[in-house]
């Protein structure tokens, strides 16, 4: 497989490539590339913190018994320190993980499932069952997240009864989870809300269905009637070809270009209508010879935490202190486990405002490098650039406590040809202006030629 | 020089990019001259406690649910014979007093949202309560009628959802200079410097050359107009105190902003909510204070108009831990020299009448109000702003 089109693969089903593993790949077919993806993703691994305080409190209470105030705000206490570990977690299992397309996978569909949760528990169980599901069964996936105890608070499920539906579940799936605005009526939603009654879960986070709470008569959806359970109306939803069309359009969206081509669209329908498996549909995706056209390579902006876990792939970066990496992402506009409502992050533009472009561009130097950006021309040289780097580690290494593994990156480039090096930093073609800029500048060393082409608006794109 | 080539140059080079600031800015003198009207929106976080912000100091039933929260009447700063304020709201009083004040009541949306985040959101997007949008209402004014990204400038380190359009997004500062310095290094000037227009037209990347190439400009136009004014007012010592201040030092000195956001959090008083909430009323209170006679020293309180919200009220009835938990409709405060209906726009909620939750039932709409305000104040189209048409009030 050509290492442009391998180096495109890896950008957007992961979060970039290193030399070492592009030169191996680079021998092998492309079926086999992606034959490797499949098999390398088989496993699921959960992530996980360690809540065995919280899960102590759980086990010691009496089965049916309510939490105190007390406990309640003890467990919340222990709940949010214990968010912060499992951002961080997440993000090192991004940038190290051998199964890389489920991990991939698993954030985009948290931008799809869209949930939060204050407690631990339940959202890191949720996130796994992202994790699990994210390359199998569609049907299996939307009914599993219908049964979170996450999703069951988030959406109000939990407060939905025979006596006083809660409509916000139902509308939620079919509106953002499954069909798309406008492919379903109100009355649909006051119809399937019903069947959802009784779904609840127990202090555990297990599921719990509450039979008393549940409508047993008859609801009438999608012109069928019947005393349809959850499970039922999904599969009602399901038989809808405007639900595989609503997902794939979305996928197509987030791994090949902004821009949704129609037919390549409908083409990824027809496959996933078949059995709703997403492992045949991303198969047949990144088989497909148009995933790897000019237009589609190097298009598209990356979100905060593709930027952050490529930085960090591309040079091992260590945050000190986790609240910093979490102020980071909030900086950014994204922060993981921490979505702004049930529509989740918009993406592409969206991600760009004055405030994150100028960070973005900054930000590699800041952290890596002493917030210093060479300018050096060349045949010049600059005395004073290790003064400068330590003059604002000085003053200001407090507010950036990261540990760079420059020897890493040095022994990954070490044979890459300098003219070749661009393009292991970059998915696209650097603008005329500031190719001729960086033409005048001296490559000093690879280390301050990775800061200038991380610095510059190009890398923000993959 | 082609002549297509040169045309789309200068086309561009109109559409602001290219235009010196000091160009700017005398242009847009004129319309300063003419009063500039601008809104600033307070945000108080985590649901303040409306019910002993505006107290109903005659009524059996605030003092019967709140036996041991219950302000005391001799602690309360009477504004009527039924309804005073926080004794931490003197300030208030006194605008109050001169007419500066209007205390809209029961402000709230139907189906109400208990949740902190899903209310917020509600408040900062301005949809119904079985909505979700991914744009904000003062970022859906930047789409229509925002100019620059320091059209609207929220005081803070980042954007708030509300200040995020579909297309347009506001600029978040909270330190001129500390924006500036991360925008101005000459590596960023020099990569784009001889920019061809061909290169910006593209489609995600040229958006990034443009945000950077705007955001470079926004935070050298902020940073230099608002360091030609030094306020010798002072604030309170503290972040919201401080918010305020440059809040007033970006109004003073001209800039050409419309809206401003900022907040203060920590209302989420579940637990001995009396001291946490003097407090931070207190905050308020008195930032607010130094904030308008900073502005009236510099003549720009007349054309200010400051809105303070917050995302819900708290139950009526106290809990076990001498505090609240989350309620619905809640008051929220009109404050400027233009004022229609000073005092109170309309009579306090009802305490007896409540949901099934003990909650108040709303009587305002909040969208009424940001209708009003944009099409009042800031004169535009409130309809596209809200993508609905809601009811005008009369309180400017």
């Amino acid at each position: 497989m050509k290492t442009k089109y391998i180096q495109h693969l890896y950008r957007r089903i992961g979060f970039g490539i290193l030399p070492s593993t592009l030169g191996k790949l680079s021998k092998k077919s492309k079926k086999e590339v992606i034959k490797n993806l499949f098999t390398s993703s088989k496993n699921v691994t959960p992530l996980e913190v360690d809540t065995s305080e919280i899960k102590d409190i759980f086990s010691n209470m009496m089965r049916g018994s309510k939490l105190d105030p007390e406990t309640r705000r003890k467990i919340q206490k222990i709940s949010r320190k214990k968010q912060i570990e499992l951002n961080v977690a997440w993000i090192e299992r991004l940038t190290n993980s051998s199964e890389i397309l489920r991990e991939k996978m698993t954030l985009f569909w948290a931008n799809h499932f869209v949930c939060e949760d204050n407690s631990i528990t339940y959202i890191q169980q949720f996130n796994n069952t992202l994790r699990k599901h994210a390359l199998g069964d569609f049907r299996d996936f939307v009914n599993a997240v219908s049964k979170e105890a996450a999703m069951t608070k988030y959406l109000n499920t939990k407060q939905n009864k025979k006596q006083k539906p809660n409509e916000n579940f139902a509308r939620e799936l079919m509106e953002l989870f499954t069909l798309g605005v406008g492919h379903y009526t109100e009355e649909d939603i006051k119809e399937s809300a019903r069947a959802f009654t009784g779904y609840s879960h127990n202090l555990r986070g297990e599921f719990v269905f509450k039979k008393r709470q549940h409508d047993e008569s008859d609801k009438t959806f999608f012109g069928k009637t019947g005393n349809f359970s959850g499970k039922e109306i999904i599969d009602i939803i399901l038989e809808e070809k405007q639900c595989a069309k609503y997902i794939c359009e979305k996928i197509y969206r987030y791994f090949v270009n902004d821009t949704a081509d129609d037919n390549l669209v409908s083409a990824m329908t027809d496959v996933f209508y078949k059995d709703y498996n997403i492992e045949n549909l991303m198969r047949f995706m990144l088989m497909s010879d148009w995933f790897y056209d000019d237009k589609n390579i190097g298009s598209k902006i990356k979100s905060p935490i593709e930027f952050l876990v490529g930085l960090k792939t591309l040079v091992p970066t260590e945050f000190k202190n986790p609240k910093q990496l979490l102020y980071i992402q909030k900086l950014l506009g994204q922060t993981l486990l921490n979505p702004p409502n049930v529509a989740g992050w918009k993406g592409g533009k969206n991600w760009i405002d004055s405030n994150t472009i100028v960070l973005r561009l900054k930000l590699p130097s800041l952290l890596l490098n002493g917030a210093y950006i060479s300018k050096v021309k060349d045949g010049q040289d600059d005395v004073q650039m290790e003064a400068k780097k330590e003059l604002f580690k000085k003053k200001y290494g407090k507010r950036f406590k990261t540990e760079v593994n420059w020897k890493y990156f040095n022994t990954q480039f070490k044979n890459v040809k300098i003219n070749e090096f661009q393009n292991h930093v970059l998915a696209c073609e650097v603008n005329e202006a500031a190719q001729q800029y960086l033409k005048a500048l001296d490559k000093v060393s690879k280390q301050e030629y990775c800061i200038q082409l991380m610095s510059l608006p190009e890398y923000q794109m993959c | 020089m082609e002549r297509r080539k040169f045309l789309k140059q200068s086309s561009l080079a109109s559409s602001l990019f290219f235009v010196p600031s000091f160009v700017r800015a005398f242009q847009e003198v004129a319309s300063s001259k003419l009063g500039y009207k601008r809104l600033v929106i307070i945000q108080l976080s985590g649901g303040n406690d409306g019910l002993n912000t505006v107290i109903p100091y005659r009524n059996d039933l605030y003092y019967k649910e709140r036996p041991t929260l219950g302000i005391a009447k001799k602690d309360i700063i009477k504004l009527n014979d039924e309804v005073g304020l926080h004794a931490s709201l003197e300030p208030l009083k006194k605008l109050y007093d001169k007419g500066y004040l209007s205390i809209i009541n029961n402000v709230g949306y139907p189906n109400p949202v208990r949740s902190h985040f899903r209310s917020m959101d509600i408040w900062q997007t301005a949809t119904d309560s079985n909505e979700y949008s991914q744009s904000g209402w003062v970022g859906r004014y930047l789409d229509n009628y925002g100019k620059q990204p320091h059209s609207a400038i929220e005081v803070d380190e980042s954007l708030s959802l509300a200040m995020k359009g579909e297309n347009f997004n506001a600029i978040a500062t909270q330190d001129a200079k500390a924006l500036y310095n991360l925008s101005k290094d000459p590596y960023f000037k020099n990569i784009h410097n001889n920019q061809n227009n061909a290169h910006l037209n593209e489609h995600n990347l040229g958006y990034l050359y443009k945000s950077m190439i705007a955001a470079e400009s926004s935070a050298k136009y902020i940073f230099e107009t608002s360091k030609t004014v030094t306020s010798f007012q002072e604030y309170p010592n503290n972040k919201f105190g401080k918010h305020l201040n440059t809040t007033a030092q970006f109004i003073n000195s001209g800039l050409q902003t419309k809206v401003f956001y900022t907040s203060l959090g920590g209302f989420d008083t579940h637990v001995n909510q009396l001291n946490t909430q003097k407090r931070l009323l207190g905050q308020y209170a008195n930032g607010v204070e130094a904030f308008i006679k900073d502005l009236k020293d510099n003549d720009t309180f007349k054309d200010t108009l400051i809105l303070t919200f917050s995302e819900f009220g708290r139950r009526v009835k106290q809990n076990a831990s001498v505090g609240t938990d989350h309620g619905t409709a809640n008051n929220i405060f009109v404050i400027g020299e233009n004022l229609k209906k000073q005092g109170f726009y309309n009579d306090m909620a009802s305490l007896s009448d409540l949901d099934d939750n003990g909650d108040l039932k709303f009587e305002i709409d909040f969208r009424t109000i940001y209708a009003t305000v944009l099409d009042k104040w800031l004169e535009v189209d409130d309809k596209k702003v809200l993508n609905k048409s809601f009811k005008q009030l009369d309180f400017i």
